[in-house]
């Protein structure tokens, strides 16, 4: 009797929220295959999160180590080996998130195993999994067979509702794994380079501007309008490429992803790369001269006109709206 | 300093994404028609990066490109903008091998070429988003692998000093050489190809290697290709109506706001 691993994630002593949409998705693999659900927790606390992550699993394995503290990938990936192992899984499955990224691939490299990363879908067939994941930046989405074992995916966070089903389970803690010198040593942890003014990733609003705002000397435009609404500084890498704007500043595929409550893009026509940066936030706005623009596709509202002019009436009604 | 660095021709990201599909065989993602292809961003900062380790602490840098003949005009922009050499991994069977597959044969080739100090090699390719063949490629090596890295502080003893993004924070990692970095975007701004990069360009010979160079045992092909769909938003906004520009945009302040979203 095989099985489906799936590895909650810890942040802090709190499991990371996506992990229980992973459940979901592990409830439904083990459905169709007809085998067993397995919880998988790694990390220096990870028994704390027990009770949480005890939703439709038949077993769970802990962990549990002071080691697992600072993140390493190689240690990370060890551990998560050992677990796999013990498991006797050949299914395993993680939420997609900045540490998954890393060590499910080093796993994949270790067992030779077939990975899939950032699934927004997936479903048994056979001895195979078909599996979706977005390429192209989001644009497109690409359609998978995986096989082999263990056959190994990662889940795009908010593709899966939560696992809610609350069912205690047998707990067992795994035998710890001796990690051979791996030549890489962490010297320190900071705080990241927060820059000047607003950071991109925490605002509420982002004004962004493109190469429809047609020169430097245009620039005072978006910046004054972020300013008013107390809203960050983005735009578009054409912009950043012709030097009008700081690389930071840069939203999208080599640049910040952003999931702001509005995003207004400006002069933005809609590359995939661009796009690709703001598929979390909640309503788009564009101001564009072309109609035909396809940005108007991904945008919830929009005005077509001279930014020179809609933007600055645009702001001044928000702010008298907002009795500022 | 002996450094590889990965190199992916990419569909311009700047373009929309309409015409991708399947190749005729059914087992990779053809390039969409009609946009031209580029360097992977990502890869363009591991070759400067490359090339200013080079600058700094002499060696030489040689640019590695799986796939068919369109991959040329990239390894040539690599020599143009400084690499010493460049190589064509180009046999029809690797073209449908998945990131397993691939790292396997970039690092046949590697080894082929004598074992490096550093691989550099981008964070992930701006047309799949995979991110895994560096992986592979440093297991298959058994090299340290580190991504995405956002700078490269020093080179003493053997070692690096490197920053890595770890979503809101930044580890300072000592790794020792040989290993295999991720670049990510931050590092630097590749540079421009100069005249006398391109010249040298012109004249380089680029090799192409076959299967019958390297000694590649079975390809791994766990994750293949069934389909590929555009997300063709059929969806339109909500245009503001108003008959000057000023009017649209008190338009559009009072729809977002009587939405309360501003």
């Amino acid at each position: 009797m095989p099985g489906v691993i799936v590895f909650g994630e810890l942040a802090g002593d709190d499991l990371h929220e996506a992990s229980l949409e992973a459940l979901t998705a592990g409830t439904l693999l083990s459905a169709q295959l007809g085998e067993p659900l397995i919880g998988a927790l790694l990390g220096e606390n990870a028994r704390t999160a027990v009770a949480g992550f005890q939703r439709g699993t038949q077993r769970m394995l802990l962990y549990e180590s002071g080691e697992l503290r600072q993140y390493d990938g190689e240690r990370f990936a060890a551990c998560a080996h050992r677990l796999v192992m013990d498991s006797g899984a050949r299914v395993v499955l993680a939420a997609h998130t900045i540490q998954t990224r890393d060590w499910m691939p080093r796993l994949a490299a270790r067992m030779d195993a077939g990975l899939v990363m950032d699934c927004t879908a997936l479903a048994a067939q056979g001895d195979a999994l078909l599996v979706t994941r977005p390429i192209f930046g989001g644009s497109v989405l690409g359609d998978f067979t995986l096989c082999g074992t263990p056959m190994m995916a990662t889940l795009s966070p908010g593709a899966f509702a939560p696992a809610e089903t609350i069912a205690h389970c047998a707990v067992d803690a795994v035998a710890p794994v001796a990690v051979p010198d791996h030549g890489v040593t962490l010297i320190e942890e900071i705080a990241g380079d927060t820059g000047d003014g607003l950071r991109l990733q925490d605002a509420k609003i982002v004004i962004s501007g493109g190469r429809g705002v047609g020169g430097p000397e245009n620039w005072h435009y978006i910046e004054k309008a972020a300013q008013d609404l107390g809203a960050a500084v983005g735009c578009s890498r054409p912009v950043v490429d012709a030097g009008w704007v700081a690389s930071r500043h840069q939203v999208g595929m080599s640049g910040t992803t952003v999931a702001p409550e509005v995003y207004v893009a400006v002069g933005i026509s809609g590359a995939v790369h661009h796009l690709a940066g703001i598929a979390a936030a909640r309503t788009v706005v564009a101001i564009n001269t072309d109609a035909e623009a396809g940005i108007f596709r991904r945008a919830n509202y929009g005005a077509i006109g001279d930014f020179r002019e809609v933007l600055p009436a645009f702001v001044a009604r928000v702010r008298e709206l907002r009795g500022d | 300093m002996q450094i590889v660095v990965t190199i992916k021709q990419v569909p311009d990201p700047n373009f929309p994404p309409a015409n991708v599909k399947l190749d005729p065989s059914g087992r990779r993602i053809g390039s969409p028609m009609g946009v031209p292809a580029v360097m992977n961003g990502y890869d363009a900062n591991a070759l400067e990066e490359a090339l200013r380790l080079k600058e700094q602490h002499g060696g030489r840098v040689s640019a590695l490109s799986l796939g068919d003949e369109a991959c040329r005009p990239v390894l040539k922009r690599a020599v143009a903008m400084g690499a010493d050499q460049a190589l064509l991994l180009g046999d029809e069977n690797w073209l449908n091998a998945d990131s397993g597959g691939i790292g396997a044969v970039i690092a046949a080739a590697v080894r082929k070429l004598g074992m490096p100090d550093l691989v550099l090699c981008g964070r992930q390719a701006s047309d799949t988003d995979g991110g895994q063949v560096l992986f592979r490629l440093a297991h298959a090596l058994g090299f340290a692998v580190i991504t995405p890295v956002s700078k490269i502080e020093s080179f003493e003893g053997g070692a690096l000093v490197v920053q890595r993004q770890n979503g809101d924070t930044v580890q300072r990692l000592r790794v020792r050489l040989p290993a295999l970095l991720g670049i990510s975007s931050e590092i630097n701004e590749p540079r421009t190809p100069s005249m006398r990069g391109l010249s040298n360009a012109t004249r380089m010979r680029i090799p192409r290697w076959t299967a019958v160079d390297l000694d590649v045992p079975g390809l791994s092909a766990r994750v293949a290709p069934r389909g590929v769909r555009v997300i063709e938003s059929s969806s339109m906004a909500e245009l503001v109506e108003g008959d000057s520009g000023m009017q649209r945009g008190i338009a559009l302040a009072e729809r977002l706001h009587a939405q309360g979203l501003i």
